[in-house]
C-alpha cells in the first residue's frame, strides 16, 4: 500500500458506508414503482389512482428522499461545515425507518391498507426526525465558518420544507387510513402536500446544491449571487402565502401566488441551463447531458402544471408529475450519483492512505451513458402512457431496467473501491 | 512564491493539486492556494496538522488561502 498523502488524512467526512447504504437501497424503490406501472391497471388514469399515488411515494419517498438525505449526511460537512453527531447511528436507524416507511406506505397505497399507510408515514416521520434532530445539533455545534456561498442556508430552509411535507403527510396518512377530519378538503390537503415536497423541499434542496455542485462538477460560472441571495427565501416565504391563499379559499390569490411560484422555479431551471451552456468542459460527460435533460424536464413539467391551472383536464396534473418526477428529479439525481458515489469512494480511499485509482477507473463512461439514455427513453414511454395506457406498461418495465442498471453501477464503483482497498 | 491556481478543475484534482503541493512544501515555506469554493474539508484537515492558513475571499468570488508549513 503506498500513501497519497502522508501524514494527512480527512476525519471530517463520514464512513463510506453512512451515506451508501441510502444509495444502495434507493434504486430498490424505483425498481418497485416500474413493478407498479408494469402490472397496475390503468396506473396513469388520474393522479388518485392507487398505483399512481403508490409509484408517485415509491420515487418521492423512496428512491429520492433515500438518496437526498445519504447526500446531505455527505454535503453537510463539506459544503456547510457541519458535523452530523453519531453518523453511523443516525445513518443506521434514519435509513431503517425511512426503508420501512416507504415500502408500508406505498403499499398501504397500492393495495387500500389504511394501516400500512397509517404505520408507513409513522416510520418516515421517525427516519426524517431523527435526521433532522441530528442535523440541527450539528447546526448548532458547528463552528462559524466563512461561507462564500448560500448554500448552507438553503439547506437548512429545505430541510423546514422536508420537516412541513412529513408533517402533512402524517395527516394525511390519518385523513385517509382513519378517517381524521382535516380543516381545509382532503384534495386541497394533498395539494399542499404535494407541493411542499416538490418546491419546499426537492426544489430548494435541488438549488442548494445546485448552487455548489453545478460549477464544482460541471465546471460553469457560479450562479449570479444576487439571484442564489433571494431565490430560495422568497420561494419559501411564496410557499407560505400561497398555503394560507389556498387553505383560506382566496383562490384569485392562490392562482397568482402559485404562478408566481412555477416561474421562480422556471427562472432557476432555465439559469442552470445558460450555466451549463457556458461550461468551460470541452467534452461535457453523460451526466452533464443528463443533468440538462432533467432541467428541461422540469420546464415541460412547469408547463404542464400551468396548463392544469387553465384545462382541468386530469391528464395535465399526471403529465406535470412525470416531467416533474421522474424527468426532472429522478433524472437530475442519477446525473448527481453518478458524481457523488465514484467520488466518496476515491475520498475514502485517500482517508484511508490508499493511492486511489482515476474516478474513470471507479465508473467507466460507458455504462453511465447508456443507463442514462435509457432514463430518457422511460421518460418519454412514461409521457406516451399518460394518453395511452399500454405504453405505461411499457414504461414500467424499461423503469424495472433503469433502476435495475443503475443500482448494479453503482454496485461496479463499490466492487471497484473494494478492489482498491485489497490491492 | 508558489501559486497553486486549483480553480476551473472537476474533483478530486483541486484536492490532489493542494496535496502535492502540500507534499513538497518544506518547513518554513508557503504557498498560495486558488479555489472555485470555501474547501471546509481541507481548512480543518490544516488545522488539524498545524500548517498555517490565511483564507481570504477575492472580488471575483475565488477563495485565496495562503498556505505555510511551520
Amino acid at each position: 500500500m503506498s500513501s497519497a498523502n502522508p501524514g494527512l488524512a480527512y476525519e471530517d467526512t463520514p464512513p463510506l458506508s453512512a451515506p451508501l447504504r441510502f444509495f444502495l437501497t434507493a434504486p430498490l424503490f424505483g425498481i418497485c414503482a416500474g413493478l407498479v406501472l408494469l402490472f397496475g391497471d390503468g396506473v396513469l388514469d388520474s393522479r388518485w389512482t392507487p398505483g399512481a399515488l403508490a409509484a408517485v411515494h415509491l420515487l418521492a419517498a423512496g428512491f429520492m428522499l433515500q438518496v437526498m438525505i445519504g447526500a446531505l449526511q455527505q454535503i453537510l460537512p463539506v459544503v456547510a461545515g457541519v458535523r452530523v453527531p453519531a453518523v453511523l447511528g443516525v445513518a443506521g436507524s434514519s435509513h431503517a425507518l425511512l426503508t420501512f416507511g416507504a415500502t408500508g406506505l406505498a403499499g398501504g397505497l397500492a393495495f387500500g391498507l389504511p394501516d400500512a399507510i397509517i404505520g408507513g408515514a409513522m416510520l418516515l416521520l421517525g427516519g426524517i426526525g431523527i435526521f433532522l434532530i441530528a442535523a440541527l445539533a450539528g447546526l448548532i455545534r458547528s463552528p462559524s465558518v466563512k461561507i462564500a456561498s448560500h448554500a448552507p442556508r438553503d439547506l437548512r430552509l429545505a430541510l423546514i420544507g422536508l420537516a412541513v411535507t412529513a408533517v402533512l403527510g402524517l395527516a394525511l396518512a390519518f385523513a385517509i387510513g382513519r378517517g381524521a377530519s382535516l380543516p381545509i378538503p382532503l384534495a386541497q390537503a394533498v395539494d399542499l402536500h404535494a407541493a411542499w415536497g416538490w418546491l419546499g423541499w426537492g426544489g430548494i434542496l435541488l438549488a442548494a446544491t445546485s448552487w455548489v455542485v453545478v460549477p464544482m462538477f460541471q465546471i460553469t460560472p457560479s450562479y449570479p449571487a444576487r439571484f442564489t441571495r433571494w431565490w430560495a427565501p422568497v420561494v419559501l416565504a411564496g410557499l407560505v402565502s400561497w398555503s394560507l391563499a389556498r387553505s383560506t379559499a382566496a383562490d384569485g390569490a392562490g392562482i397568482v401566488l402559485g404562478t408566481a411560484l412555477m416561474l421562480a422555479f422556471g427562472a432557476f431551471t432555465i439559469l442552470t441551463l445558460r450555466l451549463q451552456s457556458r461550461t468551460r468542459r470541452s467534452t461535457p460527460d453523460a451526466p452533464f447531458h443528463a443533468f440538462r435533460a432533467a432541467m428541461l424536464a422540469m420546464l415541460a413539467g412547469i408547463a404542464a402544471l400551468g396548463a392544469n391551472l387553465v384545462d382541468d383536464g386530469g391528464q395535465w396534473s399526471v403529465l406535470a408529475g412525470v416531467l416533474i418526477l421522474h424527468g426532472g428529479f429522478a433524472g437530475a439525481i442519477s446525473a448527481m450519483l453518478y458524481k457523488i458515489v465514484p467520488f466518496l469512494a476515491w475520498l475514502n480511499l485517500t482517508q484511508a492512505g490508499i493511492r486511489a485509482p482515476n474516478m474513470k477507473k471507479l465508473l467507466p463512461d460507458i455504462p453511465v451513458k447508456q443507463q442514462l439514455k435509457l432514463h430518457l427513453a422511460v421518460l418519454a414511454a412514461l409521457v406516451l402512457g399518460v394518453f395511452v395506457a399500454a405504453a405505461a406498461r411499457i414504461a414500467g418495465l424499461l423503469m424495472l431496467i433503469e433502476f435495475g442498471w443503475l443500482l448494479l453501477n453503482m454496485l461496479r464503483v463499490v466492487r471497484n473501491w473494494q478492489r482498491a482497498r485489497e490491492t | 512564491m508558489t501559486i497553486v491556481d486549483a480553480r476551473g478543475l472537476e474533483p478530486p484534482e483541486p484536492f490532489e493539486r493542494a496535496m502535492e503541493a502540500l507534499a513538497e512544501l518544506q518547513s518554513g515555506q508557503q504557498f498560495t492556494l486558488l479555489l472555485d469554493r470555501m474547501p471546509h474539508p481541507l481548512l480543518r484537515m490544516l488545522d488539524r496538522d498545524g500548517y498555517r492558513n490565511e483564507v481570504s475571499i477575492r472580488d471575483d468570488g475565488a477563495v485565496e488561502i495562503l498556505i505555510g508549513r511551520p
